[in-house]
C-alpha cells in the first residue's frame, strides 16, 4: 500500500507535468463539440465551400440529438482511442527502454502496485476525457438542437466508460509485454482491428462480447439494451480486464531484466 | 561475517557467456573492487546481485532482510520530478516510512551536496549532479549493501575527487561492491580485489596479497641513449635486460641491492639519468592479469 501510494503519486506528477491530464481531455472535448457544431452550421459550411448549384433546393432535416451523441461516440472510437493508445503506449515499455525503470526495479518493488498505479492513473485520465467530451457534446446538442434525456445519457456514457477502461487495460498490457512503445501501440491497434473484423464477420450471435459495449451504450439512447445480455457482457468484460491486468503484471515483472542498465 | 555469498554464478545471453562461474564473498563492512576491461561481465554481475537479472547457473546467498542500494553506470531519472521528490519515492519504495522518507531524503541530499537544488527538476541537472543524485537514491534507505557500477568514471577530475570523498566516508558503515577501470580509485578504497576477464574471475584477494603475487620488484637504470644501456647490460654482473634507453635488473633473493648498482655505476662514467627501485603498480598488475601482458 505504501508502495502503491508512492507510485501513484509519481504517475499523478507525470500526467500533470507532461500535461496529459489537460491535453487528452481537451481533445475529447473538441471531438465532443464538433459533431453538434458542424451539424448546426452545415448550411453555412456548404455555402462557404462553394455552395450548391443554382436552383438546387435541399432540405436539411435537423438531426436527432441521439444520432449526434452516437456520432460523438464514433469519433471517440476512432480518434479518441488512437489518442489514448499513443499517450499510454510507453507507460511501461518506455520506462524500460530509456532506463528510468532501472532505479525502480532494483528495489523490492511490488509489480502489482507498479502496474495498478499506472492503470489507475491512465483509466482516470481516460474516464475524465470521455465524460468531459460526452458532457460537452451533450451540452452543445441540447443548446443547438434538443436535449437527450439525461438518465439515458448517463447510462450511455457509463456503459461506454466500461469499454474505454478495458481498452486502457489492453494498452498497458501491451506496454508491459512489448519491447517498446511503438510495438505496444501496434499490438493494441492490431488486436482491436482484427477482433473487430472477426466480430463483424462471425459475431452476429455473440451477444455477450465486450465488443458489443459501444452498441449497448448507443442503444440506451434508443429502446435500451437487453438487460440479460448487457449483464453478461459486463461480466465478461470484467473477466477480460482481470486477465489482461494479471498478464500485464506478470509481463512487467518478467521483462524487468530488459530494462537498460 | 558475510552478507553475500556468490557461488559459481553464471549468466548466458544466447550463445554469449557473459559471466562464467564466479565465486566470492562480501564481508560486512568491506569494500570490494570489481576490476576488468569493458565487456568483462562487471555490469552483468552487479545486475544479478541487484536482482535485475536471473542467474543462468549458480546462486547468490543473501543474508536475511538484506537491503540493497544500486547505482547504475548511467543512472536515468524522470526529468519531471525534483531531486527531493525522486529520493523520497526511492526511499518509500525501499520500505522507509513516509515521515522518515522525507527526513532521510533531505539529509542524504545534503550529504551529496544537492540540498540547494533539492526542489529543482532533475531535467535541468548536469551529469555530475545526476551522478550525485544517483548516489543519493542508492543510499537514502541506508542499505546494508551498496552496489556501484563505475561510480566515477563518467565524471571530470573535480567531480571524481568529490564523489570519491563521499564514497570513502561511507566505508566502514556500509558494505560496498563497485566496478571500476580507474585503478587509482581501487587503490584508495578496497579490501578485496576481483579481477574479471571474459566473465571469469582471473585473480582475487586483498590489495597486499595481489601486490605480493605480482609486484615483480626491479631496479631501472635510465641512460641518455641505448648504447649506454646495452653496454651496461653486457658488463653488469647481474642478469639484466634492455628496455628502450633503460636497463632493468630484476630484484630477487640473489640479485643486487640498489647500493650495489650505485657502486657499480660510480666507477664507470656512463650517461646515467636516474636509478629507481620499482614495484608493479596496480595498472601493471591489471595489464598482466587481465590483458595477459
Amino acid at each position: 500500500m505504501k508502495q502503491f501510494s508512492a507510485l501513484l503519486l509519481k504517475e499523478w506528477r507525470e500526467n500533470l507535468r507532461n500535461y496529459k491530464i489537460f491535453w487528452i481531455p481537451i481533445v475529447f472535448i473538441l471531438l465532443g463539440i464538433t459533431e453538434p457544431l458542424s451539424n448546426y452550421y452545415l448550411p453555412q459550411i456548404l455555402d462557404a465551400t462553394g455552395g450548391l448549384p443554382e436552383g438546387a433546393v435541399i432540405e436539411l432535416p435537423d438531426p436527432e440529438p441521439e444520432q449526434l451523441m452516437v456520432a460523438v461516440m464514433g469519433q471517440f472510437q476512432l480518434i479518441g482511442m488512437l489518442v489514448l493508445v499513443l499517450a499510454y503506449m510507453g507507460s511501461i515499455a518506455g520506462e524500460r527502454r530509456n532506463g528510468t525503470a532501472t532505479l525502480l526495479y532494483v528495489r523490492p518493488l511490488s509489480y502489482v502496485s507498479y502496474f495498478l498505479s499506472k492503470w489507475l492513473m491512465a483509466s482516470a485520465v481516460a474516464l475524465l476525457s470521455v465524460w468531459a467530451g460526452f458532457l460537452a457534446g451533450y451540452y452543445y446538442t441540447a443548446v443547438l438542437f434538443s436535449a437527450v434525456p439525461f438518465g439515458e445519457f448517463l447510462a450511455f456514457a457509463a456503459t461506454y466508460s466500461v469499454w474505454i477502461v478495458l481498452v486502457v487495460t489492453l494498452v498497458l498490457f501491451a506496454s508491459a509485454s512489448m519491447p517498446n512503445g511503438g510495438l505496444a501501440a501496434g499490438l493494441t491497434l492490431a488486436a482491436l482491428l482484427i477482433l473487430q473484423l472477426i466480430h463483424s464477420l462471425f459475431g452476429s450471435q455473440w451477444d455477450w462480447s465486450p465488443f458489443r459495449l459501444p452498441n449497448y451504450a448507443a442503444s440506451f439512447l434508443d429502446i435500451g439494451p437487453d438487460a440479460v445480455a448487457l449483464a453478461w457482457t459486463l461480466a465478461l468484460s470484467l473477466v477480460c480486464l482481470l486477465i489482461l491486468a494479471t498478464m500485464g503484471i506478470w509481463f512487467a515483472k518478467r521483462n524487468r531484466a530488459k530494462t537498460k542498465v | 561475517m558475510n552478507l553475500v555469498e556468490v557461488k559459481s554464478l553464471s549468466k548466458r545471453f544466447g550463445n554469449e557467456q557473459a559471466v562464467d562461474g564466479i565465486s566470492f564473498e562480501l564481508a560486512e563492512g568491506s569494500a570490494t573492487a570489481l576490476i576488468g576491461p569493458n565487456g568483462a561481465g562487471k555490469t552483468t554481475t552487479l545486475s544479478m546481485l541487484a536482482g535485475l537479472l536471473e542467474a543462468t547457473d549458480g546462486e547468490i546467498q543473501r543474508k536475511k532482510n538484506l537491503t540493497i542500494g544500486f547505482l547504475p553506470q548511467y543512472p536515468r531519472f524522470f526529468p519531471w520530478l525534483s531531486a527531493l521528490e525522486f529520493t523520497e519515492m526511492a526511499a518509500k519504495l525501499s520500505g522507509v516510512d513516509a515521515k522518515k522518507a522525507r527526513q532521510q531524503s533531505e539529509r542524504t541530499l545534503g550529504f551529496v551536496g544537492l540540498h540547494q537544488v533539492a526542489h529543482k527538476k532533475i531535467g535541468g541537472f548536469s551529469g555530475g549532479m545526476k551522478q550525485r543524485l544517483g548516489l543519493a537514491q542508492a543510499i537514502v534507505h541506508q542499505p546494508s549493501v551498496l552496489l556501484l557500477d563505475e561510480p566515477i568514471s563518467s565524471l571530470d577530475p573535480t567531480g571524481r575527487r568529490e564523489v570519491m570523498e563521499l564514497l570513502k566516508s561511507l566505508l566502514g558503515q556500509t558494505t560496498v561492491l563497485y566496478s571500476t577501470h580507474i585503478l587509482n580509485d581501487a587503490e584508495e578504497m578496497t579490501d578485496q580485489l576481483l579481477f574479471l576477464k571474459n566473465g571469469r574471475l582471473v585473480e582475487q584477494g586483498s590489495l597486499s596479497q595481489v601486490r605480493r603475487r605480482y609486484e615483480d620488484p626491479h631496479i631501472r637504470v635510465r641512460f641518455e641513449n641505448t648504447d649506454a644501456a646495452e653496454w651496461f647490460v653486457r658488463e653488469a654482473p647481474w642478469p639484466t635486460s634492455v628496455k628502450g634507453t633503460a636497463a632493468v635488473i630484476p630484484v630477487k633473493a640473489e640479485g643486487p641491492a640498489i647500493q650495489d648498482v650505485f657502486r657499480f655505476l660510480s666507477v664507470k662514467s656512463l650517461p646515467v639519468i636516474g636509478v629507481e627501485h620499482e614495484t608493479a603498480s596496480l595498472e601493471d598488475i591489471f595489464l598482466k592479469v587481465v590483458a595477459g601482458k
